[in-house]
């Protein structure tokens, strides 16, 4: 009972993001009507649109309290998606304008790193190493989730 | 010196004695400025000149350097100086005869040193022209040509008694000449070892008593420590990070550790740097370290790594291992046939109740509950509504997750039987779990 409160977090975690990707997951399919997963084309942007989702939901989960689930709710939110696709530049520009003003890492490592995480172009090396940690134990729930979905539907 | 100011008093010298003077103080030969000087000093109480008192000035430098040399000409010198200026003329012919003779036996016994020696004795007896006389100035230049001490012991016969003494005081001489040269190796000693100290490695806490006291000793000496800075080690307290090298050292009294409570009020730890910007640094590079660290357990496999640039790569890997997973797995979802959706809800109610806890139980129940597959689907649907109603100590999560099955199901519509059984038995188990 102790050790409630610990598992109850990652379990939260888990259960939210799993929740939302599996709605998500349902949404994709009950908007997908027309039979395109045959093709390999339709598999693969099928496959990219279930990886944003995934990332997303995991974002939605996570909520604004990580500066990593701002960067992707950010860049994948339904108006810079309706931003992207009416052809407007306003988010690119604001884009253009952070990223360009990362600090100055230690090692080519940290600039790496920096690629990786989401958002972490304008994190010090402090708060991005906080970052990545949060966001591994995140990438490491969604990937168990996403295993179980995937063992599941399987069988 | 007393003793200068004795000779300059009694002094009594005849036309000769300065002519022979010059050879005896110019004499750069340390033993024989030294009975030179003897020479002259008890010369002086007698014939006193202007013109010599120059050579007495400079007599007593040597005596003086000479006392560190030898313990028993300077004592016996000093005594003899001070035995000068009392005024019973046999105690100080005795005692400057006694003092000579201890110098005069470090000289190579010449046929004039022994007729010295014998002669001083005497003094009480013997007027003052024939003591000056006695004195041999003509040998006063083979004194002065002679270098090596000899073993005096045989020589030794007048002054035993009272060399005693002038051994005894000579312990004094020699010793506090000495410690004005040991003083300052100690003071070099006590900074080599703080210097020392202060490369090592900061937490050995057996050595910090020994650090404040030589600390202390250099803050109460006139020291520049406080205020240089020389470039040192520096010893973070992160285990990753401890390659690490600052430029910077400096006395720091404080023995706090650092506190990390506010950006400002930052100890400074001891033997580290006080400067704000270091602080700083160091504050931020204590930070850094203990995210490695914790990056260090969240990653598997890096508890023998200790290195940041190592870490990182770790870190680095398994983060693009991670995302790669990711997109197989949702490329494993993408060719999955869509039309099993009600999987994805028994799957989903599965994956709660393994994130319950008390998984084993449940699962344990389900099988033994899947068996009866005769549920009526109007008991089914009745026990749905009933469960939020029934538990409302129910966390709201799983609830609402179970709404969202129940809207799916409902969207769905219940096509298998092991689904609705699944979910029927899950929920009847949730009853008595929550409760």
């Amino acid at each position: 009972m102790i050790s409630k409160g610990a598992t109850w977090n990652s379990n939260s975690c888990r259960i939210k993001f799993a929740r939302r990707f599996v709605s998500a997951l349902l949404h994709m399919r009950n908007r997908n009507t027309r039979p395109g997963s045959l093709t390999i084309e339709g598999v693969r942007t099928h496959t990219q649109r279930i990886k944003i989702a995934a990332y997303l939901s995991m974002a939605q989960a996570v909520g604004s309290r990580r500066a990593w689930s701002r960067a992707v709710l950010s860049k994948h939110g339904s108006r810079a998606r309706r931003h992207s696709r009416m052809g407007r530049s306003s988010v690119g520009l604001k884009k253009t304008r952070v990223i360009r003003s990362y600090p100055p890492g230690e090692l080519g490592q940290a600039k790496k790193l920096r690629q990786l995480v989401p958002g972490g172009k304008t994190m010090d090396m402090c708060s991005l190493l906080e970052e990545t940690a949060h966001y591994i134990k995140c990438l490491a729930t969604q990937v168990k989730v996403m295993q179980t979905l995937a063992d599941n539907f399987s069988k | 010196m007393d003793g200068r100011e004795n000779e300059d008093v009694g002094f009594q010298h005849g036309g000769e004695d300065d002519l022979h003077c010059p050879s005896l103080g110019m004499s750069t030969n340390p033993l024989p400025e030294k009975i030179s000087g003897m020479i002259m000093s008890s010369v002086s109480m007698y014939k006193p000149s202007n013109g010599a008192d120059p050579f007495f000035s400079s007599g007593w430098d040597p005596l003086a350097s000479l006392s560190q040399n030898q313990n028993f000409g300077g004592s016996s010198s000093t005594v003899s100086h001070s035995e000068f200026a009392n005024p019973p003329y046999p105690i100080a012919l005795e005692n400057q005869g006694t003092s000579s003779t201890g110098q005069l036996v470090r000289y190579p016994s010449n046929s004039s040193f022994v007729e010295l020696v014998q002669k001083l004795p005497c003094f009480g007896s013997g007027s003052f022209s024939e003591m000056a006389n006695s004195f041999g100035f003509p040998d006063c230049g083979q004194i002065a040509n002679s270098g090596c001490p000899q073993n005096y012991a045989s020589l030794k016969e007048g002054g035993t008694g009272i060399t005693s003494t002038n051994g005894a005081l000579s312990r004094d001489d020699p010793q506090i000449s000495c410690e004005g040269a040991i003083g300052s190796s100690p003071n070099a000693k006590r900074r080599k070892r703080a210097s020392d100290s202060k490369n090592s490695p900061i937490t050995h806490q057996n050595a910090e008593g020994e650090l404040q006291k030589s600390l202390s000793r250099e803050s109460s000496d006139v020291l520049k420590e406080p205020d240089e800075k020389k470039p040192r080690i520096e010893h973070s307290k992160g285990s990753n990070l401890r390659g690490k090298q600052a430029g910077k050292q400096a006395k720091d009294t404080s023995s706090g550790d650092a506190s990390r409570e506010n950006y400002i009020h930052v100890r400074a730890r001891r033997g580290q740097a006080t400067n704000s910007h270091s602080l700083a640094e160091r504050v931020r590079r204590e930070k850094i370290s203990e995210r490695m660290r914790l990056l260090q357990e969240l990653v598997p496999g890096c508890n023998k790594i200790t290195g940041k640039a190592v870490m990182l790569d770790e870190i680095i890997n398994y983060v693009q291992s991670l995302q790669q997973q990711v997109e197989f797995l949702s490329m494993k979802l993408a060719t999955v046939n869509p039309e099993l959706n009600i999987d994805i809800e028994q799957i989903l109610s599965k994956e709660i109740i393994h994130s319950r806890g008390g998984a084993g139980a449940i699962l344990g129940l389900a099988p033994a509950m899947n068996s009866s597959h005769h549920y009526p689907h109007g008991i089914f649907q009745g026990t749905f509504p009933s469960i939020p109603s029934t538990t409302p100590k129910y966390p709201l999560l799983p609830q609402t997750v179970l709404d969202n099955e129940l809207q799916s199901l409902f969207q769905v519509g219940f096509n298998s039987c092991p689904a609705v059984d699944n979910l029927g038995s899950n929920a009847g188990n949730l009853k008595p779990e929550f409760q």
